[in-house]
């Protein structure tokens, strides 16, 4: 052998074919010449074919190359642009999972308009069925000369009036406008209080009165039912003109007491008298009940 | 064919399938409130034909017209604290109290009469509480049956001892000499005499008078009168309660301490001792309001007097009047302030004058 054999990396060099073409035709005449280098080529194969067998799952998978990726992401992007809102909205729509959130939605809405005309229902029952001088009570009182509640010197005290609701609501979905009515809120409570103020009698005794009052007028209302039904088949004429007359001097004692106790609801004489007159209207409709029942015994 | 279509597909049909149901809840939930129940049909059944009853033999139907010549009476002996019950049509009633345990019921003009028995006494086994009948069940059948007695005249005489109801749809009722009466009248007068131990009297369109009577008392008249003289409490208890909405209340002699007087439109008038530590109430809407009482009464006054006005002969000590706040009122006291007299009046006059 005239030339030196070569190094086992050359070796694998030649083998993994990472040379270039005049090396490895001088690599090639050496081996045919070596002995020893042909033993070590051989070696070198037989390593490679155990490490390919060996790793042969491996090496089999399919990895897309570089130049795969790239189109992919390419022709994504494309569709993407091209892709129309409705297109979008429809997907949006056929997501399950936007689908049960809007499920959701539509349900919970549904409950809170049920709730809601239940409830708007009952106030406009309540609303006929209660007479007007109740509310108007409420705004004579409101509109009374309200002095401050006495203990309010502090910024954390309660507000001499509670906040709307829909006040309330604004402030909760804006926090910068919370913040500056707050503020607002703080400044009025500063203003100096007097610390003999009526002001929870006051509300006492609105409170005890509306509540006297309403119990009065719901069982005259269920009184007045009861006998409107019955009247012309119980009483004669010159009876029916009775009542009649007496029924409208009381409805006329009650309105001008009514009114009293607008302009003055302090009055406690005007208080004692509308409901003695309440308690008149009630004994006279009880008088033709209790003679609608007398008949039915009778008979 | 592709997974990515079958996958689309598939969401599609699902996305459609929930949409449909929540569509079909949210009706639902608005039908709730509209169940309409469909009742299966079933056929009609054919009507039957009603039987016609058969007539008794002797069947005479009943006749409620009063005869001229018609009188009946009747007697049954009793325990001498009978309880009494009549229910009368028409006619004119008279009770009287006499000193034998016995009714006896005369009613001229009119229905015959009788009794029904409803306790007997546990020791003597006399009747306790009887009933009288606007036909003698002893002679009369079931078909026949009228409870309420109608008659020109009726006439009742029981015990002294007995306790007397009666409800009349139109009558003028005497009660006279009973332990205690209680009236119902639809319409008519009624007079109450010498009866110790309770009143109850109501009519609906006549007046009341009572006299000479004790135990609690209830006066009652719609559009009616209501007098009450020399009257008295027989237990410390007893209460005094006279109403009536568009009369005239007159009381004269009243020793109740506990006396409520309420005329809506009408006036009231008392005139008679105010009893120390009694609590007496006079309402009247629009009537005038006339105490007569002697000159050494002790009594506070409480008077709401709206827009009317309110005079007083006898001097009033610690006058106390609220005139500035469109209705008026005012306390005060006679003598030692021993009882109390409440008026209440929205338009009427209060006066107190003094006895002579």
């Amino acid at each position: 052998m005239t030339e030196k054999c070569f190094d086992e990396g050359t070796i694998q060099a030649f083998l993994d074919g990472e040379l270039g073409l005049e090396l490895v035709d001088r690599i090639s005449h050496h081996i045919a010449l070596c002995d020893s280098c042909a033993l070590a080529v051989a070696e070198a194969e037989d390593q490679m074919e155990f490490a390919f067998s060996a790793l042969d799952t491996e090496f089999n998978t399919l990895v897309p190359t570089e130049r795969l990726w790239t189109k992919i992401n390419l022709s994504i992007e494309t569709e993407a642009k091209n892709k129309s809102i409705w297109h979008s909205l429809y997907a949006l729509l056929t997501n399950p999972s936007s689908l049960a959130f809007a499920s959701l939605v539509i349900v919970f809405g549904l409950f809170v308009g049920l709730y809601g005309l239940k409830n708007t229902a009952d106030n406009t029952m309540l609303a006929k069925t209660a007479p007007k001088p109740k509310l108007e009570n409420i705004t004579a009182i409101s509109n009374s000369p309200v002095k401050n509640p006495p203990s309010a010197s502090t910024a954390n005290d309660k507000i001499s009036q509670p906040p709307s609701p829909v006040l309330m609501a604004k402030q909760q979905n804006n926090a910068e406008d919370f913040r500056a009515r707050k503020v607002v809120y703080v400044e009025t409570e500063r203003s100096p209080i007097k610390p003999d103020s009526n002001y929870e009698t006051d509300i006492v005794y609105a409170t005890e009165n509306l509540a006297a009052e309403e119990s009065y007028i719901k069982t005259i209302s269920t009184l007045e039912k009861t006998v409107n039904n019955r009247k012309d088949e119980v009483l004669n004429p010159s009876a029916r003109f009775a009542f009649e007359k007496d029924l409208a001097v009381t409805d006329n004692t009650i309105e001008n007491l009514k009114k009293e106790v607008r302009k003055n609801p302090k009055n406690e004489a005007a208080r004692v008298l509308l409901r003695n007159s309440y308690q008149n209207k009630i004994d006279l409709l009880n008088s033709l009940a209790e003679k609608t029942e007398l008949m039915a015994s009778l008979n | 064919m592709n997974t990515g279509n079958i996958y689309g597909k598939f969401n599609k049909i699902l996305c459609l399938f929930l949409f449909s149901s929540f569509l079909i809840l949210a009706s639902s939930g608005s039908a709730s409130a509209q169940t309409v129940i469909v009742v299966p049909r079933s056929e009609p059944k054919p009507a039957e034909k009603p039987q016609t009853p058969k007539t008794p033999e002797n069947h005479k139907p009943p006749t409620y017209q009063t005869k001229i010549n018609t009188v009946s009476e009747k007697s049954i002996a009793v325990s001498e604290k009978v309880n009494i019950s009549v229910c009368v049509r028409a006619g004119e009633v008279k009770v009287n109290g006499w000193n034998r345990n016995e009714i006896r019921a005369f009613v001229s003009r009119g229905s015959s009469v009788g009794f029904s028995v409803l306790e007997k006494g546990k020791t003597d086994k006399k009747p306790v509480w009887v009933k009288v009948l606007g036909y003698d069940p002893a002679k009369e059948s079931e078909s026949r049956r009228e409870e309420c007695i109608s008659g020109k005249f009726i006439e009742l005489d029981v015990p002294f001892g007995a306790t007397v109801n009666i409800e009349s749809r139109e009558s003028k009722t005497t009660i006279d000499s009973v332990a205690k009466a209680s009236v119902k009248l639809l319409g008519g007068d009624i007079f109450l005499s010498n009866i110790p131990n309770g009143v109850e009297a109501r009519t609906y369109r006549g007046n009341v008078t009572v006299k000479n009577s004790g135990g609690s008392m209830t006066l009652d008249t719609t559009n009616g009168n209501i007098v009450a003289y020399d009257v008295s409490s027989d237990e410390i208890g007893d209460a005094f309660h006279s109403k009536t909405n568009s009369g005239e209340i007159t009381l004269q002699q009243i020793q109740y301490r506990e006396t409520k007087v309420n005329s809506n439109t009408g006036s009231i008038n008392f005139v008679g001792e105010i009893l120390n530590g009694g609590q007496y109430y006079f309402g009247s809407s629009n009537g005038l309001v006339t105490l007569v009482v002697p000159e050494n009464t002790s009594a506070k006054i409480v008077a709401i007097y709206g827009y009317g006005s309110f005079e007083s002969e006898n001097p009033l000590k610690n006058l106390k009047r609220d005139e500035n706040t469109g209705l008026k009122s005012l306390t005060g006291t006679l003598g030692g302030g021993e009882a109390l007299l409440n008026f209440k009046t929205v338009r009427g006059k209060i006066t107190i004058k003094k006895a002579d």
